[in-house]
Order: C-alpha cells, then structure tokens, then sequence
C-alpha cells in the first residue's frame, strides 16, 4: 500500500466570485453533484469526507460533521485538515493515507470557501499580542519583509517577477471560471507601476480574497477499475513540513520548508526538477513562486531571477505556469484557494483544459503555502508530484 | 521624499497578556527589555513561549536586554487598518537583537533614505493606556 495505490478520479470547481451571494454549502453542493455525474459514483458510495481550511467554516469547530450534515454523507471518516493553504493538497495525502489504513474507501476532498461574503475567523494566534499593536494587517507585510530580505541577500529583478505575472494574468484570460475583475490583460510595466502595498509588496504581487469552491474524488486505483473509470491521476510524491526549523530563534527567510518537502516528494517519484512538465505552486504572493522553484531546485537558491529571465511559463513554454491564471490572476476563494492550483493540475492531467491544454501531461507539480508566522517565512510548505498513469 | 509615519500618536489598546508573556508586560512598565533565555542551551528566544523552542523544557529564565540591535528586514505599510488608518505610510521592522533573535516594532525618527538592512538602532518606549509601554525601535546615531 502506498500513495500511488489511489486515484483522483474527478474534479469539479465552481466559478470564482468576489461576495459569493451563493451559500459556501450551496458551493459544496454544486461540487458533489459535479463529482457524482463525472463519476458516476452514487452518493452512498463516498464513505469518507475531507474538508479545506475554511475562513466561513471557521465559525464551527464542528465544520466537516456540520457539513457532512448539509451535504447528508454518511461517511466513515470525517475531518478538517486546518494547515490553511496547504489544506487542499493536504486532503490529498490524508484521504490516501485513510484509504491505504482502510479507514474508508472513496473519499471526496471539498475546498469550499466565501471568505469576502462572510468570514467567521476568530484567531487565538501571537498576533493579538505581537504584531497588531504594530499595525501589521497580514501577509502583505510578511512578504515585504521576505522580498527586503531576499534583495539585500541576492538582489531582486522586479521585471522578472513582473514576468511571471504576467504569465499567469494571460492564462486567467483563457479560464471562464477565473474572478472576472481579473481576466484583463497585464504587461511588466502595469506590475513595476502597480501601487505599493507593504513595500516592496505590490498590487499585483497580491491575491484578491475571492469565494469559490473545488473537489476531488480520491479512491483505491483498484476501486476505480472495478468502477471502469480509467480517466485517473495518481500521486506519485509528496512531502508536507510545517514550522520549518521551529528550534532556530533566526531564519533565512528566503528558505523554506519547500526544500525537504520537494526533496521527499521528488524522491518518492523517482523525479527531479527538469522532469516536470507543468508546475502549479500556490501563489499568494509573486515572489512565493521564484522562492519556491528555488526551493524545489528547478534553480540554486538565489538564482530565481536568471531562472525565469531564460525561461518561458506560456502554455507552450518551457515551463507552463499556473495555468489556470493561479490565485493571484483567478482569485483567492479563502483558505481553499490552493485547490486552484491543484484542480487545474490535474485538469492538465486529465487532458481537459482545453484552449489552454499543455502539450506535455507525462505529469504535474502541484505545491501549498499556509501560515504567516512572526519574522519567518511560512507555517507549511507541501509538495505534490502527480501523473497521469498507474 | 515619501514622508514616514511614526505611529506614536495611534490610540493602541494594550495587548492581553498570556500567562506565560505577563513577566514581559510587567517590565515593560519600567522600560525594561526582558527576554526568556534557555541556560541549557545558553540561547534567547523572542516572541515570549511556554516553552524552550531549543528543547522543549520549560526551565527557562527571563534575563534584561538593552534591546540594541540591526534592522533584519522591513517593509512600509500603505495600507491599515483602525487605529492606523490614515497613519500610513509607517515603517514595520524586523530587528536582529545583539542576543540573537529577532523581534518586530515601529520606527520612530526614522526618514526613508537611512532606512536600511544593517541600520543600528536602539529601542523606544511607547506608553500603552495601562502603564505598559509598546517596543519602538529608533537609529542609534
């Protein structure tokens, strides 16, 4: 038993609005219909639920049994995965790991989130304490100090972070489900004059907090032939670290727990870096993305810059990007937002993307961020490598 | 030249202590610094934890710093929230202290073009409502 025993064996994603005036269980809804008819699974058949973080579903310390409720799945194994951004990619693993431990059987992941309609987030965190007082409102300032930091360590092209911006803003055109108000196109020269938020923090550095919802189905591979669904993608690496060097009162900010996670994930696959044929790396802010591929050794560290100067990110490039428009170019539905980048890999997978289809599915990277810390980096970093085949 | 903010006139409230953070909040009543510090290990620690995030014991001792040190990183905040809307922009700060760890804070007296990573600076006490003081950072010139 293993990871890559199971299988994703559907996917489903809701459009992508600001004030969602549709119930984030109205969300949830519309995924498991859409998983069901792509399926064919019947609803009795899915005995194991798995839920994203949630900003709504923040006011319920019950969240995956009230939804469980609202959705009348009558299930055998039931939990929140609360890692944040991490969350999405994270249901992946676990709902392997239930099924390799024959806890249940067919699970359904659901990312449901309407964090700009209504959020219910009450942290008990070090904020209240450490850094309200100071007038910090949050991630935007975490990576204004990160991309300070990483300048002064190795000197920052903002054109290239501009560049993949840009990318990932022509690839929301083609996506009908992206936030509408961001389906317009950019050039560099709109990201370098672009306002400043938490400098050097731009606008379009930044996710727009949006509401959404996706899901998978995840069963045994076995289950999934007995069922005749021969359309799957399976995990074949993943690699999960939070509070990356947890025992240091000091770290390199522009080092993160993406650096074992990938390891680990790439070693489980039997891959490395230059085999990866389209990368989604969850996006909340640009300069997350240099970081990570740094991280993941598409480049040595502090070489981000001359990476994405000789590179391509376009859908035929030489290293397709987020090519849903990522969170930042679709919008950001909330804690489930890494389930952007995650569904629109394995729609890559499943051949299904239509005007902006890769040419190369042999696999697909897919990453999570979640957590802002005090003066670190990020909370959790995850990994995971899928592929089309058995 | 952007001018920056040094938030000295924003009506904070003061924090809510933790059990384990009060010896902290206390001090700062006499502007006094003090950090946990871990004797097994001979290292400080800073935000204050119920624990050794060296070892996971709970011996740990509080000791005073002068709280000098050099700016780590820092960003500028355009965009705030109640109390500080309408204060921006206003620097945030990440200081290195001469103990080894680093901590966040305001700038005060600080113009734009002598903000810099490795900038040297000493702290500021700014009065909390409840007698406690708020950590400010300021250049040491």
């Amino acid at each position: 038993m293993a990871l890559r025993d199971n299988a994703i064996v559907g996917f489903a994603e809701t459009r992508i609005v600001e004030k969602s005036d549709r119930d984030v269980w109205e969300l949830g809804a519309e995924i498991l219909e859409t998983l069901l008819d792509r399926t064919g699974f019947e609803k009795g058949e899915i005995d194991g639920l798995i839920l994203s973080s949630s900003m709504t579903g923040a006011g319920n310390c019950f969240w995956s049994q009230a939804t469980a409720d609202q959705l009348a799945l009558e299930v055998d194994f039931c939990q929140t995965v609360d890692i944040g951004g991490c969350s999405p990619v994270g249901a992946v693993a676990r709902a392997c790991a239930a099924i390799d431990a024959g806890l249940c059987t067919t699970v359904l992941c659901l990312f449901a989130d309407t964090q700009s309609a209504e959020t219910n987030q009450r942290l008990r965190h070090f904020q209240a304490e450490w850094t309200l007082p100071l007038g910090l409102m949050g991630p935007p300032a975490a990576f204004g100090f990160i991309s300070n930091r990483y300048e002064h360590q190795f000197g920052l092209d903002y054109s290239m972070l501009g560049k993949l911006a840009v990318a990932q803003r022509n690839h929301a055109l083609l996506n009908d489900n992206a936030c509408e108000k961001l389906r317009k196109p950019i050039t560099i020269d709109d990201y370098l004059k672009s306002r400043m938020i938490a400098d050097p923090v731009r606008l379009l550095d930044s996710v727009m907090v949006c509401d959404g919802a996706s899901g998978i189905i995840v069963t045994s591979r076995k289950n999934a032939a007995r069922k005749g669904l021969n359309k799957i993608v399976t995990p074949i690496g993943y690699g999960e670290r939070t509070t990356y060097r947890a025992s240091e009162a000091i770290v390199d900010v522009t080092e993160t727990g993406h650096m074992v996670a990938g390891q680990r994930a790439f070693a489980q696959a039997g891959l490395s870096p230059s085999d990866i044929a389209s990368f989604h790396p969850y996006d909340d802010f640009i300069i997350a993305i240099l970081l990570q591929m740094e991280m993941l050794g598409f480049c040595k560290h502090g070489q981000g810059c001359n990476f994405i100067r000789e590179r391509s990110f376009a859908i035929d490039g030489d290293l397709p990007l987020n090519t849903g428009g990522g969170q930042i170019s679709a919008g950001q539905c909330g804690l489930a937002g890494g389930g952007t980048n995650l569904i629109e890999a394995v729609r890559q997978l499943f051949g299904e993307g239509g005007a902006r289809q890769v040419a190369n599915t042999r696999n697909a990277l897919v990453t999570g961020i979640g957590g802002i810390p005090y003066a670190r980096n990020w909370n959790s970093s995850v990994v995971m490598i899928l592929t089309p085949e058995g | 030249m952007t001018m920056i903010n040094d938030t000295l006139d924003v009506a904070r409230e003061a924090p809510k202590s933790r059990s384990f953070s009060k010896p902290f909040w206390d001090a700062t009543r006499e502007k006094k610094l003090l950090l946990q510090y871990d004797p097994v290990v001979g290292k400080f620690q800073f935000f204050p934890r119920a624990t050794s995030i060296y070892t996971g014991r709970r011996n740990l001792e509080w000791r005073e710093s002068a709280g000098v040190g050099a700016i780590h990183s820092f960003t500028i905040a355009r965009r705030a929230r109640p109390p500080f809307q309408g204060k921006e922009p206003f620097f945030i700060a990440v200081i290195t202290l001469d103990e080894g760890v680093n901590v966040m804070g305001n700038m005060v007296d600080c113009a734009l073009d002598e903000m810099k990573i490795g900038l040297r600076v000493k702290p500021y006490w700014s009065p909390l409502p409840d007698g406690t003081h708020l950590l400010m950072f300021t250049p040491q010139r």
